[in-house]
């Protein structure tokens, strides 16, 4: 990650809360933590259409669409997506 | 409660039509259009910031993210609607098809409005705004008229669109739905001869073209909550066409 302010914990927690918000929605509780080796469906409970709000979130966030390039299965794919992405080439 | 609503093809015809009504209803109406007319001119001084306008030429599909909704459909703008209105017609017979022209229709009527409806979904999904979308369709999908199996095409591919988006985005509350308009006197049919304006127009119940402001309200019915359990449906405004 070329963003100085883009480091991997900074990313995790921001992260966090955008899960968190996709989870909150559903009525499911909240997560304490966030960590790369987590799968978005099996750990974190997405199906297809909170993948699709999770994207959106991230989009705005740091401008990747990280399903752009394929699928994504991991906590640690979103981190490299999002560290590969625009927002950092950029920068 | 005021909307804001994203309308393609707004600078004439059925797109000023509902943009008026929309605006005249107190909501807020983002238009597109390849070039800012003289009525949508008039619309934006008497409504000021809400008659909101981006000129784009829907033949650059693969620029609607950044131009449209980056540039001009910011995340904190939430988005209530999008009629998918604009389209062009290329008209002849099958035998002569120019594959050129016939991509080119296909680029503006189908993978443009596809395309925006992506973001526009994208954008409801941000703000948990129970949409709806509104797409153009026309009764040639429906009735063969000669010369018009291209462009019906066209609409055919969108009447298809729609009701699997409805299913695909249902269960977020986003709605999906067509209104088949007849031929209706707009720039778009002008290249019809009288006479072929008077065989269209002997095919339906009314005996008559189909009138602007009918197509208006009923896409503004499918817009509102009155409608909040109807989606993936056709609605044929088109003189009653048999």
């Amino acid at each position: 990650m070329h963003d100085p302010n883009l480091n991997v914990a900074n990313v995790l927690t921001e992260l966090l809360g955008i899960v968190n918000m996709v989870r909150e929605n559903k009525g499911q509780l909240l997560l304490g933590e966030l960590t790369p080796e987590m799968k978005l469906r099996e750990d974190l409970g997405f199906d297809s259409m909170d993948l699709a709000e999770l994207t959106v979130r991230i989009d705005e966030r740091f401008k990747v669409d990280v399903f752009e390039a394929g699928l994504v299965d991991s906590v640690d794919e979103v981190l490299n997506r999002i560290g590969g992405g625009k927002a950092s080439k950029n920068n | 409660m005021t909307r804001h609503i994203l309308i393609t093809g707004v600078s004439r015809g059925l797109g000023l039509a509902l943009a008026q009504k929309l605006l005249d209803a107190g909501d807020t109406v983002s238009g597109l259009s390849r070039h800012l007319s003289a009525d949508y001119e008039t619309l934006q001084k008497k409504h000021g910031k809400r008659a909101r306008f981006k000129a784009f030429d829907l033949k650059q599909a693969s620029h609607i993210k950044s131009e449209v909704f980056d540039d001009f459909l910011p995340f904190d703008l939430p988005l209530h609607g999008f009629v998918n209105n604009a389209a062009v017609a290329y008209d002849d017979l099958v035998t002569n098809l120019d594959l050129d022209r016939f991509r080119a229709m296909n680029e503006v009527n189908v993978l443009a409005p596809i395309t925006l409806t992506q973001h526009a979904i994208r954008h409801m999904l941000f703000n948990r705004v129970a949409g709806s979308i509104v797409h153009i369709s026309s009764v040639c999908a429906h009735t063969g008229y000669k010369g018009l199996a291209m462009y019906a095409a066209t609409k055919g591919a969108l009447e298809a669109f729609s009701k699997n988006t409805a299913r695909e985005w249902g269960e977020r509350g986003i709605r999906s739905n067509c209104v088949v308009a007849g031929f209706m006197e707009t720039d778009m049919s002008a290249s019809l001869s009288d006479e072929q304006g008077k065989r269209i127009h002997s095919r339906t119940a009314l005996k008559k073209a189909t009138e602007i402001e009918s197509v208006a309200a009923a896409v503004v019915y499918f817009l509102k909550d009155g409608s909040s359990s109807i989606t993936g449906q056709n609605l044929f405004v088109d003189s009653g066409t048999i």
